[in-house]
């Protein structure tokens, strides 16, 4: 192949793939704004709407990949069902913090609009077109950008994926060229191929979405403020701030109270008395709900435990992929969280030397920006190429791939979230030399700590979506499918490989048994440790 | 009287993004040992500026900074701030916060515990040692951003308006109980330098004032107090020394 036709084989691939992007990235526009607006304006629609989008922000959609790619082209055969998999499963990356960004910048508008609409009678239609949608584009400008670096990431590893499967093929697409690129042993074109896909990514920052911003935010500006939280933490961190808040909004303002008493006499406990005061009624109150939930729970409960021993019973076999599900989601759990220990080793050293130490960061905030959107999984078919013949390559190579797809993810929500941090606190240190072991107990490891954790959760998130092309990689060559590598049990391999044999059960079965665990880790680790730091930080 | 323990010589600064803009343009003036020197003038003139190049905070473009005949470099121990906005460390309780001054002694962690729990006492906050700082009112913040600047036993304090961020009420009674505290002989500081843009709370509790011109910033006219304490707002001397103040302020 000559060098002119390849340059322009790979800018057709890439363009393949942005055509997937920005159609993926259209339908997550329409759908955050009729979901957004529909959450901001009924109070019913948002109390179910909002958990449920924080449920999905932080769940590794892209296991669910072999799932959803089973469904559309068992629906839609061949290439456009392939290619709607994709998309759809773009949509579900990019949708979410979207969502977030057209609720909020609804919900914070002042009443005066509304009642503006009323004054002039405004149809409903007439009000999402006039008042909210313009309202919401600017923060749908911003929200879009994070959403395009998400989305990358599940592109290529969607592209990357499909090579393995001669059946759900991509085809074309800046993935599927490189990996076969690499394959092939052209290093010196893959290299080249990944220069124009960073080119593409760059362009795409610069000409698109930065002329979006200036005219978005031309006559409605974006505050300072409102940017600084957007840099901070990919949408998560506003929905772990957002939702205690609505939900115990009651409690949070008693809390205030007495704190605000507490401060004013701090001696005089007895002064917190009026602030309980008025505890019981709520109490009473409480307990009734209290009650009535817990018997409805026990209700549903009940009836899930027999309609489980009936599929069990039922299909005995079901037993056996719980069995093995379980066993390939510990295994992976111990690969992912290992990964992620070697991650925070690294990653955490790196931001306190740029952030303390250098005192740059804001110079290098654009180019994490840009270094966290190119994808990981894009490396993968060189890291196996390289790591082949050491022993335990496969390990190796999930090892590798987990961690690449985690770091930049840490490094850049703590350089964001640093931007808050007082500038003062620099000073202090300075001022009373505060240096060495002391420096990273009372300062480094706790200015960090919100930027960790945010950046933790999407790390993690990051870890787990590629586990379906780190654990278990195969390329389809003239004599059927190629294993090129594959670890020896993994949750990752356990959906590859239960796609491979149509066994969809099992499939599913994987499946809940991750969305479980990732609702339990993040329920009990992550929302609870973010509650607590942000309780003492602000 | 007459030992200097602090001066600045022909102090000039400006901002990077401005180079060309001076902020502060030959600032030249000297602390004596016991003095209280308060340094008022417009706001955005450069007081915190100046405030921050006397404790080596932030380099001067040139000009140098004298502490007991040896130029300064870098912050000193024996210097110590007070911030506008208090600079407590969120994550760290009051009692940390104050410990956080002792970080650099070379004392045990009993030791600096102990100091530091004696001198929230000192501040009337044992209470609340155990509280963070987000749970307390600006006054008690302030008070522990005090109780942080002088547990270190420092020989100069220096203090960028510690009252400007607090209500009337509670600034009079935090000035009334540290200037009491400063002058009292069981505090090791000697010299205080104060910024502040209130006449009236330079009047009350300096032996010294400096007063500052606004762009370029330089020193209009040093004014000595010597009135004695406790000052009585209501007197007359007191309010012929504010009348000259202002007076230099708008001249
Ligand atoms: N970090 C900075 N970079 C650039 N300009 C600054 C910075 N900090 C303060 N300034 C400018 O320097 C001038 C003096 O500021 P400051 O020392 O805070 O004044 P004051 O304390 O007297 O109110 C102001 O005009 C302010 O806008
Ligand atoms: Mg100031």
């Amino acid at each position: 192949m000559d060098f002119i036709s390849f340059i322009a084989l790979i800018v057709l691939d890439t363009t393949a793939s942005w055509l997937r992007m920005f159609a993926a990235l259209f339908l997550s526009i329409l759908l955050s704004i009729a979901v957004g607006i529909y959450a901001a304006t009924s109070r019913k629609a948002e109390r179910i709407i909002l958990p449920v989008v924080d449920i999905f922000q932080t769940l590794p959609i892209l296991a669910f990949f072999p799932f959803v790619i089973y469904i559309f082209v068992f629906l839609l055969p061949g290439y456009i069902g392939i290619n709607a998999a994709v998309i759809f499963l773009i949509v579900t990356s990019m949708a979410w913090n979207i969502i977030f960004g057209v609720y909020e910048a609804v919900k914070v508008l002042p009443n005066e609009f509304v009642e503006l609409a009323d004054l002039y009678d405004m149809s409903s239609w007439q009000r999402v077109r006039k008042i909210f949608i313009p309202a919401a584009m600017p923060r749908v400008v911003e929200q879009s950008v994070l959403s395009w670096s998400i989305g990358l990431f599940y592109l290529v590893t969607s592209e990357i994926f499909s090579i393995g499967n001669a059946n759900y093929a991509v085809k074309y697409g800046i993935g599927v060229a490189l990996a076969q690129l690499a394959f092939s042993g052209n290093y010196l074109y893959y290299a080249i191929g990944i220069a124009v896909f960073i080119a593409f990514v760059v362009a795409t920052r610069f000409l698109f979405f930065r002329p979006l911003e200036l005219h978005f935010t031309k006559y409605n500006r974006v505050s300072e403020e409102s940017k600084k939280h957007f840099a901070l933490h990919f949408g998560i961190a506003k929905a772990f701030n957002y939702l205690p808040k609505l939900v115990r909004a009651p409690a949070k303002r008693l809390r205030a109270i007495s704190a605000f008493r507490r401060a004013r006499h701090p001696a005089g406990a007895s002064r917190n008395a009026g602030a309980h005061a008025a505890l019981p009624r709520e109490g009473i109150k409480n307990l009734k709900i209290k009650g009535l939930k817990k018997g409805l729970g026990g209700i549903a409960a009940l009836v899930l435990a027999m309609l489980l021993l009936a599929v069990v019973l039922r299909y005995p076999v079901v037993v056996h992929y719980e069995y093995e599900a379980l066993v390939s989601l510990a295994v992976s759990f111990a690969r992912i969280w290992l990964a992620f220990a070697a991650i925070l080793a690294i990653a955490f050293p790196v931001c306190v030397y740029l952030i303390f130490i250098s005192k740059h960061r804001n110079s290098y905030l654009l180019f994490f920006q840009v270094i966290a959107s190119i994808p990981a999984t894009i490396l993968l078919p060189i890291i196996v190429i390289a790591l082949k013949g050491y022993a335990l390559h496969s390990e190796l190579t999930a090892f590798v791939i987990f961690f690449l797809s985690g770091i930049w993810y840490i490094i850049f929500s703590v350089i964001a979230s640093s931007t808050s941090i007082s500038g003062e606190i620099f000073e202090v240190k300075r001022l009373f030399g505060i240096k060495g072991k002391s420096a990273w107990k009372y300062i480094y490891s706790r200015a960090l700590l919100p930027g960790l954790i945010t950046g933790s959760v999407t790390a993690i998130a990051a870890e787990w979506n590629a586990s379906i092309v780190a654990e278990y990689f195969t390329t389809t060559g003239i004599s059927g499918t190629n294993v090129v590598s594959s670890v020896s049990v993994g949750i990752g391999k356990l959906l590859d490989v239960s796609l491979g044999s149509g066994n969809i059960t099992l499939m599913i079965i994987a499946l809940l048994n991750l969305t479980a665990m990732i609702i339990i880790v993040n329920t009990f680790l992550w929302k609870r440790l973010y509650r607590k730091v942000s309780n003492t930080y602000k | 009287m007459s030992e200097v323990v602090l001066e600045v010589r022909d102090i000039v600064f400006s901002y990077d993004d401005s180079p060309s803009q001076r902020i502060l343009d030959k600032i030249s003036f000297k602390a004596q040992k016991g003095e209280f020197v308060s340094l008022i003038g417009p706001s955005g003139c450069g007081k915190s500026t100046l405030l921050r190049i006397l404790a080596r905070l932030i380099p001067p473009v040139s000009g140098e900074v004298i502490y007991k005949g040896k130029r300064l470099y870098a912050p000193t121990r024996e210097i110590s701030f007070v911030f506008q906005d208090f600079a407590l460390l969120p994550w760290l309780t009051n009692l940390e916060n104050v410990k956080i001054g002792l970080a650099n002694s070379e004392i045990s962690e009993e030791e600096k515990k102990r100091k530091a729990s004696g001198m929230l006492e000192k501040m009337g906050l044992e209470s609340v040692a155990d509280y963070y700082p987000n749970a307390l009112s600006g006054g008690m913040k302030q008070r522990v951003g005090i109780a942080r600047a002088i547990v270190s036993d420092p020989n100069v304090l220096l203090m960028d308006e510690p009252f400007s961020s607090l209500d009337e009420l509670t600034a009079n009674a935090l000035r009334g109980d540290v200037v009491s505290m400063l002058k009292s002989s069981d505090i090791s500081v000697n010299s205080v330098i104060m910024v502040t843009h209130n006449v009236e709370e330079a009047v009350e509790i300096s032996d010294k004032i400096v007063v500052l011109s606004n762009k370029p910033t330089k020193i209009k006219q040093e004014m000595q107090l010597k009135l004695s304490y406790p000052r009585n707002r209501h007197s007359k001397v007191f309010m012929q020394a504010v009348d000259k103040v202002y007076e230099l302020l708008t001249k």
